[in-house]
């Protein structure tokens, strides 16, 4: 908010400036979670295996770097999710129900794309709308119940994920067109349904992260230049102030929670229309009555990125990067779930990091002030903030 | 009758877990913090239960006392991770629904890897049956003996033992009147010399304690002992969260929103044995979304005239009056 | 050498970015009345949190009965028998009567709670010192002036000698504030050392032996109430001379713009309805004061009238426009500007900037939005000027945060954005509430300019000198239905007194 404004005062450097900015703590309270959630992954692999957990960790920084193409593939559902839950939580509301809006994108996907017959060009831009359109529905219910009924959308979104993980396994199941009962999964979409490749070579990279990001950019702008914007983040910070000046909460409550729920399920269908090489990765789906994991871990990137859709394309990818550096530390030995742990970490310390930042450069201030003044006596007892 | 003495037995173990961490629920929440944790305190519970039973299951202990000894393992853990969740809410005035949610997903992927590394799965399975047919004496009361007392576990005893434990501990005593105030009205408990901090650490403390018992509970009665990372325990700790809201946040309204959150899923999982449900020939995934669309009516029709502990979620800071 | 109680000597306590209490000096003697008088912020409340532990002081000592001591929480006042009654009552609204005495002190035998040994205390102390209660009903259902008697009898229960009232009247009837008054006295007679924090100076010279006046944080002096006067006591107060009145000019009245009729307003807290049928008019340049004791429905009507809440029944029409059922939106078109009663919940967002909040009621209109997006440099051009007009004090202008802003330039930035956004009425709800003296003028100045305008304004007040001062006519409302309309000119404080506490009504009103 402070930055554009920046240029028109007087340029002048101070370190009181720098730290008192709000995009400058985001930021730096966000690497100092993603600090202390890496050396608790750290710890967990030198507790399991002591001799390899130099390598290991090494992996989870620096693997994803040689599958830079892989970062951006599985970047691109976490980037939507993450955009779902970072997009509602300027609103003040928190859409826990990623996931089954997430689920619910994929499942319209997967049904446009079997039992609908269009053309070629035509067929995967269906099945994206169509994968945003279920995830809408899934979002505007839990907004319905929160703008009308008064129900914590924590609660209905929640309850939402298992009808929607329950529901659509049935329906998937009960549809023999898309389920074959011999994989005990769907058959492969057909190949027009999919989303046209990068072209990249060795590399799943696709048109997804492209309007992914655009997307990312597109609600950037919403929330700063426009009227809805400016009336989603009042009602934010302040829902009675903004019913007296006359906004239509309820209405933007609705509104925010579906648009919240559509790019829940775009991320859903963006990740099921994607070619890929890894195999049972996408193009196809498997019912086996669990929460799908990407909605949860865009609650970790729309907390790193502070809900701020730029801040959530670079969180986005910094956690699919080490995703990939996880599942690289099965080369010595390790388990992929070390990475989730690391990721659970990371959102705990996020829910803090801002007054544990606080509290901290406050401290580090107190030694500089102090060496400062050591000549003088009088000076008074500071208090650590926090 | 049949019908009903089947419900009625396979009920009460259901009942019971989201009974306990609804209680657990309530005495976080009327201490003034919103613990959604409570599915991830409850995994971590029902996962050091079922560690203990697996390290004990060949010794000579019977299985009663395993399951009590179990339990005290349960609660143990359960607190020890409840602090995680004080520290952030309490001490660090984080927000409280965040950082649950990071525990809810801490827990599955611990277990996951935990799990991996020593017994190559995704959890573990301990064989020993904690299954009660019937109690002596109890048991032969008519009608009461075979809807309470047959065919149980003694998670189900436990339970209302602890129902009645709590409720006196909530209005019959200094801590319960204390704990109360906390959740209603932080500044008026502190202005009086409670320590608004110790008491919130001893709600969620219990919350934790509760809902690791509930774990527990919940993988006896009704995984057999096992526990998964992968399912977890099936969103239990949410429903409990609506149990807790349709209860009102009062334990006798808890158990009776517990028994009918319970009934509506043994009847989901018992669709094929009533003959009347299973003429009907509805998929019975309809009947698994019941608690979860139940849920969503319940709180669609009692939100607006729920009255919620008024301080809850918002952490307490002295200096701000 | 004077048998002080209290002593508390060089005070100084601070916040970020201000001195609260300033090397402050504060002696009280056994068995006396001891006024605090202040403006807002003149630092009263933070010395007595200082005294009952819940600040820290960085500099000064604390003396109980000679006796230098640390009182680091409220346990420790209490243990050194200090009690406090807050100006925002500390009560637990879904507890009884008795379960707010005890709470803290519960008297437990056998491990559980002890009630009947409580309510035994209980009544013994009601009746000693004519504190009328009923133990075990729910503190929401009863009357502020009982609640009031409830935070006594804690203070009592604990068996304190150093009794803190902080600005004890503000939510009383004037019915009320005599007994409370006459109560004081008696503790004080039972040997009860009494601190009494208050902006009132007709209750000190009702009730102090002697007085303190903090100004900005320091202390100007203590002085014997019989050996002083109220212009006096202003003063030291203010810094200057000041002036009650307002000067204003005679006003022709124009047309009707806003009409209220038969309007019922359901009550949030209880049963019965907040507002009952309830008629006037105002007119173009007229200021009409409602004025009334806090709580007799003025919050519930403005509700209403402004569309945050609904009617029961009845109809309200502005500038001919029927208006019952309009959006706020629709209102504010129609030309309704609002001073909310509560600047932070409703009137601000304290987290935009200032020139963010400045459009908060225009940031629609085409002069600021193209085809939804917002024309930031017409914000920012509207909000430099309106912030020199209004001289609103910031630290960055336009972009600084308004959190960070004072309380009365908080209250500006309203005043300046409701003032100028187009409107024929302007309902300003308790508009000085927490404002010191210089910010006061001010408001009252922008209001009667408004009337000078020939705007209409509707202005709530629980204040009688500002009913008095400011309005052209004054409406009485009494649980929730209009009593009296009095002409300020020709009416007596006492008689408005009367009126606001139920002991007077206007018949001739009735049925309209």
């Amino acid at each position: 908010m402070q930055n554009k404004h920046a240029s028109n005062r007087q340029f002048k450097f101070s370190f009181h400036d720098l730290t008192h900015n709000k995009g400058f703590s985001s930021f730096s309270s966000a690497l100092m979670a993603i600090f202390l959630g890496l050396i608790f992954g750290f710890i967990v692999m030198i507790v399991a295996a002591p001799e390899n957990a130099i390598s290991g960790f090494s992996y989870v920084v620096f693997g994803g770097l040689s599958r830079i193409g892989d970062v951006f593939y599985f970047a691109t559902p976490i980037l939507m999710t993450g955009l779902a839950v970072g997009f509602a939580f300027k609103m003040g509301l928190f859409n826990i129900g990623a996931s089954g809006q997430y689920t619910m994108g994929m499942y319209f996907a997967l049904y446009v794309g079997f039992m609908w017959d269009l053309p070629a060009g035509l067929h995967w831009i269906t099945a994206i709308i169509a994968g945003m359109l279920g995830g809408m529905l899934f979002g505007l219910i839990p907004g319905i119940f929160k703008a009308l009924l008064n129900v914590n959308e924590v609660i209905t979104s929640i309850m939402f994920n298992y009808i929607g993980m329950y529901l659509v396994d049935m329906l998937i199941q009960g549809n023999a067109i898309m389920y074959s009962s011999p994989t005990s999964r769907t058959r492969y979409l057909p190949i027009d349904a999919k989303i046209p490749s990068l072209g990249i070579p060795g590399s799943n990279v696709n048109l997804g992260i492209i309007l992914a990001v655009l997307i990312g950019i597109v609600l950037y702008i919403i929330l700063q230049k426009t009227t809805f914007g400016y009336e989603l983040k009042a009602t934010g910070y302040n829902k009675h102030a903004s019913d007296y000046a006359g906004m239509r909460g309820k209405r933007n409550i609705i509104l925010t929670m579906a648009i919240a729920g559509g790019l829940a399920g775009l991320g859903g269908a963006f990740f099921i229309l994607a070619p890929t090489a890894i195999a049972g990765s996408s193009m196809t789906y498997e019912p086996i009555n669990i929460i799908a994991a990407n909605g949860f871990n865009g609650i970790a990137v729309a907390l790193l990125g502070h809900s701020h859709p730029i801040g959530i394309i670079f969180s986005s990818i910094f956690i699919s990067h080490i995703q990939r550096g996880g599942t690289l530390t099965s080369l010595v030995g390790y388990k992929p779930e070390i990475i989730d742990v690391v990721i659970a970490v990371i959102i705990y310390f996020s829910a803090f990091a801002m007054i544990m930042n606080a509290a901290l450069s406050g401290f580090i201030k107190n030694r500089l002030l102090k060496r400062n003044a050591k000549s003088k006596d009088s000076e008074p007892e500071i208090k650590e903030a926090g | 009758m049949e019908t009903v003495y089947y419900l009625v037995q396979n009920m009460l173990p259901v009942a019971i877990p989201l009974l306990l961490v609804a209680l657990g629920g309530m005495f976080s929440e009327r201490s003034g913090v919103v613990n959604i944790a409570l599915e991830g305190i409850m995994l971590f519970g029902a996962f050091f239960g079922a560690l203990f039973v697996l390290t004990v299951q060949r010794s000579s202990l019977d299985a009663q006392t395993i399951l009590i000894l179990g339990m005290l393992v349960a609660a143990f853990s359960g607190w020890i991770y409840s602090l995680l969740l004080s520290f952030a809410a309490v001490t660090m005035k984080a927000n409280q629904v965040i950082t649950g949610t990071s525990l809810n997903l801490l827990i599955p992927a611990v277990i996951l890897l935990f799990s991996k590394m020593t017994f190559n799965s995704d959890g573990i399975t301990t064989n020993i049956s904690f299954y009660i047919r019937e109690i002596p004496y109890l048991s032969k009361i008519p009608v009461l003996g075979e809807l309470f007392f047959q065919r149980t576990y003694l998670t189900v005893l436990i339970g209302f033992a602890f129902l009645i434990i709590v409720t006196i501990v909530l209005y019959k005593t200094k801590f319960g009147l204390r704990l109360r105030a906390c959740g209603e009205h932080p500044h008026a408990a502190d202005s009086v010399g409670i320590n608004v901090y110790f008491m919130r650490y001893a709600g969620v403390s219990l919350s934790g304690i509760l809902a690791g018992i509930g774990g527990f509970f919940y993988a006896v009665g009704i995984t057999d002992g096992n526990v998964s990372g992968h399912s977890g325990v099936a969103g239990f700790g949410f429903l409990a969260l609506a149990v807790m809201i349709f209860g009102q946040w009062k334990p006798m309204r808890i158990l009776f929103a517990a028994l009918f959150f319970a009934f509506l899923r043994t009847l989901a999982y018992s669709v094929s044995l009533i003959p009347f449900l299973d003429n009907l020939g509805i998929n019975q995934t309809y009947y698994k979304m019941l608690p979860y669309l139940a849920t969503m009516v319940v709180l669609g029709f009692t939100s607006k005239k729920s009255r919620a502990p008024k301080a809850e979620g918002i952490p307490y800071d002295k200096s701000q009056r | 050498m004077e048998n002080y109680i209290v002593e508390m000597r060089n005070i100084t306590k601070e916040f970020p970015g201000i001195i609260a209490n300033d090397n402050i000096t504060l002696n009280l003697k056994k068995g006396e009345v001891h006024a605090l008088l202040g403006e807002n912020g003149a630092g009263k409340s933070t010395l007595m949190s200082v005294l009952f532990g819940l600040y820290k002081a960085e500099k000064g000592e604390i003396r109980i009965n000679g006796k230098s001591v640390n009182i680091n929480n409220p346990n420790d006042a209490n243990a050194l028998g200090i009690g406090m009654v807050h100006q925002h009552f500390k009560l637990v609204e879904v507890f009884t009567v008795l379960e707010n005495i005890i709470l803290g002190v519960e008297p437990i035998s056998k491990g559980f709670l002890d009630k009947s040994q409580a309510r035994k205390k209980i009544v013994e102390l009601s009746e000693r010192y004519g504190l009328k209660v009923n133990p075990d009903a729910l503190i929401e259902d009863i009357s502020v002036g009982m609640q009031q008697r409830v935070e006594i009898i804690k203070m009592l229960y604990r068996e304190n000698e150093i009794l803190i009232f902080d600005e004890p009247t503000a939510v009383l009837t004037p019915q009320e504030i005599k007994d409370l008054l006459e109560i004081m006295r008696g503790l004080a007679e039972e040997g009860k050392s009494i601190l009494f924090i208050t902006h009132k100076l007709n209750e000190i010279m009702a009730v102090a032996d002697r007085c303190t006046v903090l100004r900005k944080g320091q202390c100007i002096g203590t002085v014997d109430v019989k050996d002083t006067t109220k212009e006096e006591l202003s003063r030291m107060m203010v810094g200057r001379d000041i002036s009650f009145s307002i000067q204003k000019e005679v006003m022709e009245t124009g047309d009707v713009v806003l009409s209220v009729r038969n309007v019922t307003v359901a009550s949030k807290l209880h049963k019965n309805n907040a507002v009952k049928n309830v008629s006037f008019d105002v007119r173009a340049g007229e200021i009409v004061c409602l004025a009334g004791i806090d709580g007799n429905g003025q919050t519930e009507f403005i509700s209403a009238l402004t569309g945050l809440d609904k009617t029961i029944s009845g109809t309200m029409t502005l500038c001919g426009q029927d208006i019952t059922k309009a959006s706020i939106r629709q209102r504010s078109i129609i030309g309704m500007s609002h001073i909310p009663e509560d600047r932070h919940k409703h009137g601000l967002i304290l987290d935009y900037s200032l020139e963010e909040n400045l459009v908060l009621q225009r940031y629609w209109q085409l002069d600021f939005q193209r085809n939804g997006f917002i024309r930031f440099n017409e914000v920012r051009q509207y909000a430099e000027g309106l912030i020199e007009r209004f001289d609103v004090r910031s630290s960055q202008g336009p972009v600084s945060t308004v959190r960070s802003m004072s309380g009365g330039n908080q209250q500006k930035a309203i005043l300046a954005r409701e003032i100028d956004k187009k409107h024929e009425l302007l309902v300003a709800v308790q508009p000085t509430r927490g404002l010191d003296v210089g910010a006061i003028e001010y408001v009252h100045k922008q209001l009667v300019k408004r009337r000078d305008a020939g705007k209409a304004v509707f202005l709530v007040s629980l204040e009688l000198e500002e009913v008095m001062n400011v309005s052209d006519r004054i409406l009485v409302i009494y649980e929730g239905e209009i009593v009296g309309e009095l002409d300020p000119k020709k009416t007596t404080m006492q008689e408005l007194g009367l009126f606001m506490s139920g002991a007077k009504r206007d018949t001739s009103k009735e049925g309209q």
